[in-house]
């Protein structure tokens, strides 16, 4: 499953005014709905496949007898409650050795508010094409399926690892796509427990693939999100488009993490990222050695949190940052060339409020971050046209600030919604200006700004089926106009329908 | 740096790997863990280290009687009790303990000390009310004092539960779940709670949370 995406595409920002609701609204919903036979008959068929025993569940309540609800607040997977926390920090380890494999998959439907502002569109090229701006648009496709890995191994390993299968991978020249399977989230781990009246510790470590796979808390960047984002060409605009807090090197890395929760207040955690490949292929298997995240060196990454637990209520408060150095791509640059790595510095602050008590949860998440990129020494040389530019200078550095806040509501662990509202902003470049419809930044400056509402039912407790709906008032630097072709913030606003599943 | 990182992954679990212990396992199915190391282990995470639980969610098990402890882990064990958090939450973790495990867990939790709750200043209002409930009942309703079977002190007795100092949000669940479900079946209390009204309910669970001397 391609949970959203993470990479720092240089936001870019545009101010423009949007809306939801309205006639347009509301002819697009029902427009939504007609459409969406297919995606219903591959949820009852989904629906009827699942066995009905609250013991057929994904190996994490296999292990443990439990149904989702005990981790998951209100059983809005991934989101974990306090108890879900332990269970990860203790290493997946409670609980009794089970058959350790689960299927997850999502199936969805996306459309954009306005596809006609589109080169494509203005080249006749229909949604069916993967060439297309908007790929699948206005179409139920299953999207993803991942196969999971995890469970208990000792009494003090554990391991969750995803491997995920995305149908609409890449583009074919006869306009068709073809699928591809690669390394999704890893997380293998040891821990223990030092528990007695005096104190309460909790040690261990974690190789993992992603800077805050390991994090308990759902304001981390790897578990800040809504629902798996499909096929990127499938539903452009779709949460996934929209900023997230992120750290510069995003996925497909290899780190060993040592973290430390003292007394259930005390919450830390160091270690180190680096490339994954010799030994530590695995953990970006299937991403090609072109496309892979290379890190020069030992890159560090820590986080840090403060927690609190009264009544039926829970807190946390915490910072975490990372300084990495990435391979910067540029045509000509060579790895093995220290000149050719970006220097990113990330600092992050977040805050997790929960309210869990039966029938009602309540979540609140706030989740900040500043990214400092310098610029290598090859990207800067790079481009002498960009030197001399009269635009706007064109900086060594950029700034690129991202706020998410989501408030979320869970009833009786079946009915849920949740608002969510987020900005980036920063220093403009001209090295960022990219004039292309659709994807483009003119303005060369990060400044997207927006809101997610989303409604969901849960059925069965394997099983969400939900309605999500993103609007931009600003898209990469402005409100209109951003792509210096006419296209505005606003015509990127999309309706997401999903059915995702786990068993 | 890849040469480092697989020298450091090897270790870290060749250390780890030796220091697996069975004093500290989290294994619900080796009926050589004993009843404390799972206690503290698992049980800690929802119900507290000495079973003075910290979320309403979670019923406090200090002090509570070892007859009840014994039947209750026997009723989710067997799949007796079938009210939602009864059947979400222990079905699972109770599946394949022994009874010398369930029998332990018991002992270490009805001997820790209760540690009162912090009283919301509202709920003084109803102890009158729920004080006379537990004390005395409601004779023209057919409701018996709580205290006739529960002891005078909350403190419970065998089989019967201790309530004192327990979450009211819990008790008043309870008192749902026996009043309107089958989810807890085999006890009195179906019947003794039957003509206990809303505000009844709220104002006797308040008054256990409490407690008040």
């Amino acid at each position: 499953m391609e949970w959203p995406r993470r990479q720092y595409r240089a936001p870019h920002g545009v101010t423009c005014e949007t809306r939801i609701g309205g006639i347009q609204m509301q002819s697009m919903i029902l427009r939504s709905l007609r459409r969406h036979a297919l995606a219903y008959g591959l949820v009852s068929l989904a629906m009827a496949l699942l066995p009905q025993a609250a013991q057929a569940l994904p190996t994490f309540a296999r292990q443990t007898g439990q149904n989702c609800v005990a981790c998951h607040t209100g059983g809005q997977f991934p989101e974990l409650t306090p108890y879900g926390r332990m269970f990860k920090m203790t290493g997946y380890t409670i609980g009794e050795r089970t058959m350790p494999l689960s299927v997850m998959g999502v199936a969805s439907y996306a459309t954009v508010a306005n596809t006609s502002k589109s080169d494509t569109a203005d080249s006749g090229l229909s949604t069916s094409n993967s060439g297309s701006d908007f790929y699948k648009n206005g179409e139920p496709i299953l999207a993803t399926g991942s196969l999971f890995a995890a469970g208990k191994i000792t009494d003090n390993i554990g391991a969750f690892v995803q491997i995920t299968h995305d149908r609409y991978a890449s583009a074919n020249s006869d306009g068709s796509s073809s699928g591809h399977t690669v390394a999704d989230n890893m997380d293998i781990r040891f821990a223990d427990r030092l528990i007695d009246e005096k104190r309460d510790l909790i040690y261990g470590v974690s190789l993992n693939n992603h800077p805050s796979m390991a994090d308990p808390w759902n304001t981390a960047p790897t578990w800040m999100q809504y629902v798996p984002v499909p096929s990127p060409g499938s539903n452009q605009f779709v949460d996934g488009y929209a900023p997230y807090p992120a750290y510069g090197p995003s996925g497909n890395v290899v780190g060993l993490t040592a973290y430390a929760y003292l007394d259930r207040s005390y919450y830390g955690e160091v270690g180190f990222y680096g490339t994954a490949d010799g030994a530590f292929r695995m953990f970006r298997e299937g991403v090609d050695d072109s496309q892979i995240t290379r890190l020069q060196g030992y890159n560090p990454y820590w986080r840090f949190a403060y927690t609190r637990d009264w009544g039926a209520h829970n807190l946390m408060l915490g910072t975490s940052g990372m300084l990495a150095k990435i391979y910067d791509g540029q045509a000509g640059s060579d790895p093995s060339d220290s000149n050719a790595y970006n220097q990113v510095r990330n600092t992050g602050l977040d805050a997790q409020y929960q309210y869990i008590l039966d029938p009602h949860t309540f979540t609140a998440q706030l989740a900040y971050m500043q990214q400092v990129t310098n610029y290598s020494a090859n990207t800067m040389a790079g481009d002498p046209s960009l030197q001399n530019s009269s635009l706007s200078p064109y900086s060594a550095s950029d700034t690129v600030n991202t706020t998410r806040l989501k408030l979320a509501y869970t009833y009786l662990a079946k009915y849920g919604g949740s608002a969510s509202a987020f900005s980036a902003d920063g220093t403009s470049n001209v090295l960022n200006q990219d004039p292309t419809r659709v994807t483009g930044n003119v303005a060369g400056k990060p400044g997207t700004d927006g809101y997610t509402l989303e409604a969901f039912y849960l059925p069965l407790q394997n099983l969400r089926l939900g309605a999500q709906y993103t609007a931009y008032s600003k898209y990469n630097g402005a409100s209109t106009n951003y792509d210096g072709l006419g296209r505005d913030a606003s015509d990127n606003n999309t309706l997401f329908l999903y059915a995702w599943f786990a068993f | 740096m890849h040469k480092t990182m697989v020298m450091l992954a090897a270790a870290a679990i060749a250390v780890v790997s030796g220091c697996s212990n069975i004093e500290r396992s989290r294994n619900l199915a080796n009926p050589e863990v004993s009843a404390k190391t799972l206690a503290a282990q698992v049980c800690s995470n929802c119900h507290g280290l000495d079973g003075n639980s910290t979320s309403p969610a979670f019923p406090r098990l200090a002090g509570q009687q070892a007859d009840y402890i014994v039947s209750q882990l026997n009723n989710f064990r067997d799949h007796q009790r079938i009210d939602p958090p009864g059947y979400q939450y222990m079905w699972g973790l109770s599946r394949h303990l022994s009874d010398e495990q369930i029998a332990g867990l018991a002992g270490y939790y009805s001997k820790q000390t209760v540690h009162r709750l912090p009283v919301p200043p509202e709920d003084a209002k109803q102890w009158a009310i729920g004080k006379n409930i537990f004390d005395k009942g409601l004779p023209d309703e057919n409701v018996i004092a709580c205290s006739a079977c529960h002891g005078p002190t909350g403190q419970g007795m065998a089989a019967f539960p201790r309530l004192a100092n327990q979450h009211a949000d819990y008790l008043l669940k309870q008192l749902d779940i026996f009043q309107n479900t089958q989810g807890r079946p085999g006890t009195p209390m179906e019947t003794v709670s039957h003509p206990l009204t809303g505000p009844d309910k709220a104002a006797v669970a308040a008054y256990l949370q409490a407690f008040p001397d």
